[in-house]
């Protein structure tokens, strides 16, 4: 399981950047929060196919909805709340800032998160982080010297 | 300002990421799946009603640009995934490595109808680092 996990953290990755370009491609002609509508459109359906062959719809009638805390269920407003926001931001400041403090941000509060639900409080975690952000960096800083 | 507003989108997604973890750990993956994309398009609809913004459909493009929210459905699928077995900063790591492959590929073929941009074989340099980072914050 732990290696298919860090496989399928990298798929992640993979994922992200194919459907940003796709979204900006389509943002470019229909903008982007038209675009973000039809995101959740298509999503949701494919969600639904998903719930539709898999073993969850047959259990459930017996999920317990409420033994949910309340605020786990608003992941998705978060998630537009990130596309009003990184709309807002995107023409005021580099994209070469943007993605390192973005980066910044996700790592530290991610360590945090980390420290809470795991645990545990690594010096692993926060000197590899420092290393990824060295390499994020570098390759950024190739791309801007590229653009100007 | 503009960078503190920047670190927060970062900060907003790594607790994304953490509240969508936790709903499929307790609903399960594909459940907590289309809830989360409920959500969101309930939301995304409050926005552009804010915005008093019609939704725009342009039957001249091609039908693969409307596909990028069934890639955003494995994008949730697979965090949650790994969520569930490596927390939030790891598969961040690894979700960046991914990410800037993916990037490198794109813009080399030109793929997507982006711009060809040659890669630079110095990148290999910022990629090892990353990879090492990844190293260090698995075993550490």
């Amino acid at each position: 399981m732990f290696y298919i996990a860090i496989l399928v953290s990298v798929m992640t990755g993979v994922s992200i950047v194919l459907a940003r370009t796709i979204n900006a491609n389509l943002a470019k002609t229909i903008g982007l929060f038209s675009g973000t509508f039809f995101n959740f459109i298509t999503g949701l359906l494919t969600s639904l196919i998903f719930i539709f062959f898999s073993k969850e719809s047959l259990n459930m009638t017996n999920l317990d909805f409420s033994s949910v805390p309340i605020w786990a269920y608003l992941g998705g407003l978060v998630g537009v709340i990130v596309i009003v926001l990184s709309n807002h931001i995107t023409p005021k400041i580099s994209a070469f800032y943007l993605t390192l403090l973005i980066f910044i941000g996700q790592l530290f509060v991610g360590i945090i998160i980390d420290y809470f639900t795991l645990g545990e409080l690594s010096i692993g975690k926060i000197f590899g982080g420092i290393l990824v952000l060295f390499g994020l960096t570098y390759n950024l800083l190739l791309d801007k010297k590229k653009a100007v | 300002m503009n960078n503190l507003i920047s670190a927060f989108i970062g900060a907003l997604i790594s607790i994304m990421t953490m509240l969508n973890g936790t709903l499929a750990n307790k609903l399960g993956n594909y459940t907590a799946n289309t809830l989360i994309h409920t959500v969101g398009l309930f939301s995304i609809i409050i926005v552009l009603f804010m915005r008093k913004s019609k939704v725009k459909f342009d039957k001249s493009l091609p039908i693969y640009l409307y596909s990028a929210g069934v890639i955003g459905v494995f994008t949730v699928l697979f965090t949650n995934l790994s969520f569930a077995v490596l927390g939030v900063s790891i598969p961040l790591a690894l979700g960046l490595l991914g990410q800037s492959v993916t990037s490198i590929v794109i813009d080399h073929f030109g793929l997507l109808d982006m711009q060809p941009i040659k890669f630079e074989k110095r990148k290999f340099i910022g990629l090892t680092f990353i990879v090492i980072g990844i190293c260090v914050m698995i075993i550490f």
